[in-house]
């Protein structure tokens, strides 16, 4: 009879135990700038001791993803090869993760590459951009957004066909970055702003070099946030982006919503470009320039 | 039948556990001075164990009246305050602080203002605080516990209009507000007790803690916190962290809000990546601020858009 009694109290105390400073509250994945004094805590934050296990995950072999990502992606026959100098630079753990900073470094070796593309194992937009150069390259940054912890990987064919990969492994503290929206309709009144406004910015770097920065004004909807009334908004995002001067093209990117709204690319360069000119697509067919395109 | 009893028994010791630990803030209160009461806030991140507690609070107590500042985070918290100044005091508590209105130091208010008490705020922290105030609640019930924020709203302010500085008397004890525009928010109020020479500064320092900086003028506030040191005062509340005494310390908040403008500035010029920026890493002397970590990636891209403009 007793047991009885024994089971109750179990029942109870697991009921407990799961209610209050006991259980997991999720932050919610809008984590806005306004928000006070304070950041937050980070849920299932990888201690020293789990670097080891951060190195492990990301490992190739140790990825279910991987292997299907290359074929689909890089391609059925594709030569890969896992480089350490190509160098993803980003945080290792985030708390927004809607716009996650990043810059792919190259090493000199391949500054003059055939194609890049990023990639993102764990989103459900996988494939951030796909850039194809008409000049050397030194480095590309963007915005990007990251669904859950992720390898981030950026992949480079060089000019014997084998992709040089380069990775790193991102924990994100709030998941979402593709799911939920960065603006919430229910507390606040979302702006959409202005679409296809492009600015595009030169900054000097050593010697003869420089960086070209390109912002897009665009919602880069993912097709993966519900909204109000529980449909999901579909998606809509900038697919395109030229870049070209005065003496050619410089850059021909296809993009996803995987990146940031409002996009931010930039472009390091060996040589200081001349007029560069920016032409963007997007996914509803719209065209918008940064310059006058009265060319015709 | 014994083992009914038993069962009954922890039943009630689980309940009464769960009430007696749960959405239950640890007020402490220090008597700093005569008369002047500081409750210091969880000096951390916002967590769902410290319910959002992370700002010092105070009370000063006057032979007429009570004059309590900044409200805490939630109404439970207000709650738990004024039953505990009921234990030391009788008097009325007439008046109400807010140094601005970030949730931590202004989710309180609504406990209060059903107390009939007179709340003191800046116009563009009252501004803030019922334009944004929802959002924020929101987010602060997502990240730390629908709970905490039992009872707790954004009410309608009176639009009262204060011409400060001011002083007010609570009985043989003269407090003086003072405001500061746009330093660490866009209205800081201070108050100081002048009696005892001491004084509550909310977020204009911060101590053993990296400043945060999101409505910030840095430049402003680099100054106000230069006169804040020129003041006669030998007891400072700052709006997080332990209280202090060694007047030098209010410069380390300088220190690094001119340090995280600068890099911001230098790096927006150079049309750097946040991500670039992260990987140059702080410099030593600020990682002994108290979670310099996450303000830092934090707050670094929002001052570089700014600078981006």
């Amino acid at each position: 009879m007793y047991k009885f009694y024994l089971i109750i109290v179990f029942l109870f105390y697991s009921f407990i135990v799961n209610a209050g400073p006991f259980s997991d509250f999720k932050a919610g994945a809008e984590l806005s700038e306004e928000l006070t004094s304070s950041p937050t805590e980070r849920r299932n934050t990888p201690n020293s001791d789990s670097l080891e296990q951060a190195l492990l995950v990301l490992d190739p072999q140790n990825s279910d993803m991987w292997d299907y990502l290359q074929i689909s992606l890089l391609g059925e026959n594709s030569k890969v090869s896992f480089v350490e100098d190509v160098k993803v630079i980003m945080q290792d753990h985030i708390e927004e993760p809607h716009e996650v900073p990043l810059i792919v470094k190259l090493p000199n070796r391949l500054h003059n590459f055939q194609k890049l593309i990023l990639i993102i194992e764990n989103n459900p937009i996988q494939q951030v951009i796909a850039l194809t150069p008409f000049k050397p390259i030194e480095a590309l940054g963007m915005n990007v957004r990251l669904e859950d912890d992720s390898p981030v990987r950026a992949a480079i064919l060089d000019n014997y066909g084998v992709w040089n990969i380069g990775s790193k492994m991102v924990f994100v503290s709030s998941p979402g970055g593709c799911s939920s929206p960065s603006c919430d309709p229910t507390v606040e009144v979302c702006e959409q702003g202005v679409v296809g406004k492009i600015a595009v910015k030169q900054y000097e770097r050593e010697g003869e070099a420089e960086r070209i920065k390109l912002k897009i004004t665009h919602p880069m909807e993912t097709g993966f946030v519900m909204n109000v009334d529980g449909d999901l908004i579909p998606e809509y995002y900038v697919n395109r982006i030229h870049v070209d001067d005065i003496n050619g093209p410089i850059a021909d990117i296809a993009t996803y919503a995987a990146l940031s709204s409002d996009p931010v690319i930039l472009l390091d360069l060996p040589e200081k470009g001349q007029s560069i000119r920016v032409h963007v697509k997007d996914s509803q067919g719209l065209e918008f320039f940064s310059y006058n395109n009265n060319s015709m | 039948m014994i083992f009914f009893r038993i069962t009954l028994y922890f039943i009630f010791l689980f309940y009464t556990y769960q009430s007696y630990s749960e959405f239950k803030y640890e007020i402490e209160i220090i008597e700093i001075s005569d008369g002047t009461y500081v409750i210091l806030g969880n000096n951390d991140a916002l967590t769902s164990k410290n319910g959002g507690a992370i700002s010092n609070t105070g009370f000063i107590v006057g032979k007429e009246s009570v004059f309590i500042i900044d409200a805490g985070p939630s109404y439970i918290y207000a709650s738990e305050v004024i039953n505990k100044i009921k234990h030391i005091s009788k008097l009325p508590i007439k008046y109400l602080l807010i140094t601005h209105h970030h949730p931590d130091h202004s989710f309180g208010i609504s406990k209060y203002k059903e107390l009939g008490i007179e709340v003191i705020m800046s116009q563009s922290e009252i501004t803030r605080y019922e334009k944004y105030g929802n959002r924020l609640l929101r987010q602060m019930k997502s990240l730390i516990g629908e709970e905490w924020f039992e009872n707790t709203s954004i009410i309608q302010l009176d639009d009262t209009i204060y011409n400060f500085p001011f002083k007010i008397n609570l009985g043989g004890r003269i407090v003086e507000i003072l405001y500061y525009k746009n330093g660490h928010s866009e209205g800081d109020l201070i108050v100081r007790d002048i009696y005892n020479k001491l004084v509550f500064v909310g977020d204009l320092v911060f101590n053993n803690r990296a400043p945060t900086i999101p409505h910030a003028n840095i430049s402003n506030w680099s100054n106000y916190i230069d006169q804040i040191y020129n003041d006669e005062w030998s007891l400072l509340v700052p709006g997080h962290g332990p209280l202090i005494y060694d007047k030098k310390k209010i410069f380390k908040t300088k220190r690094w809000i001119n340090y995280i403008n600068d890099v911001a500035k230098n790096a927006a010029n150079k049309g750097l990546s946040p991500a670039e920026v992260f990987e140059e890493g702080i410099k030593a002397e600020f990682k002994e601020y108290k979670l310099y970590r996450e303000t830092w990636l934090r707050d670094l891209p929002l001052l570089m858009k700014k600078y981006d403009e």
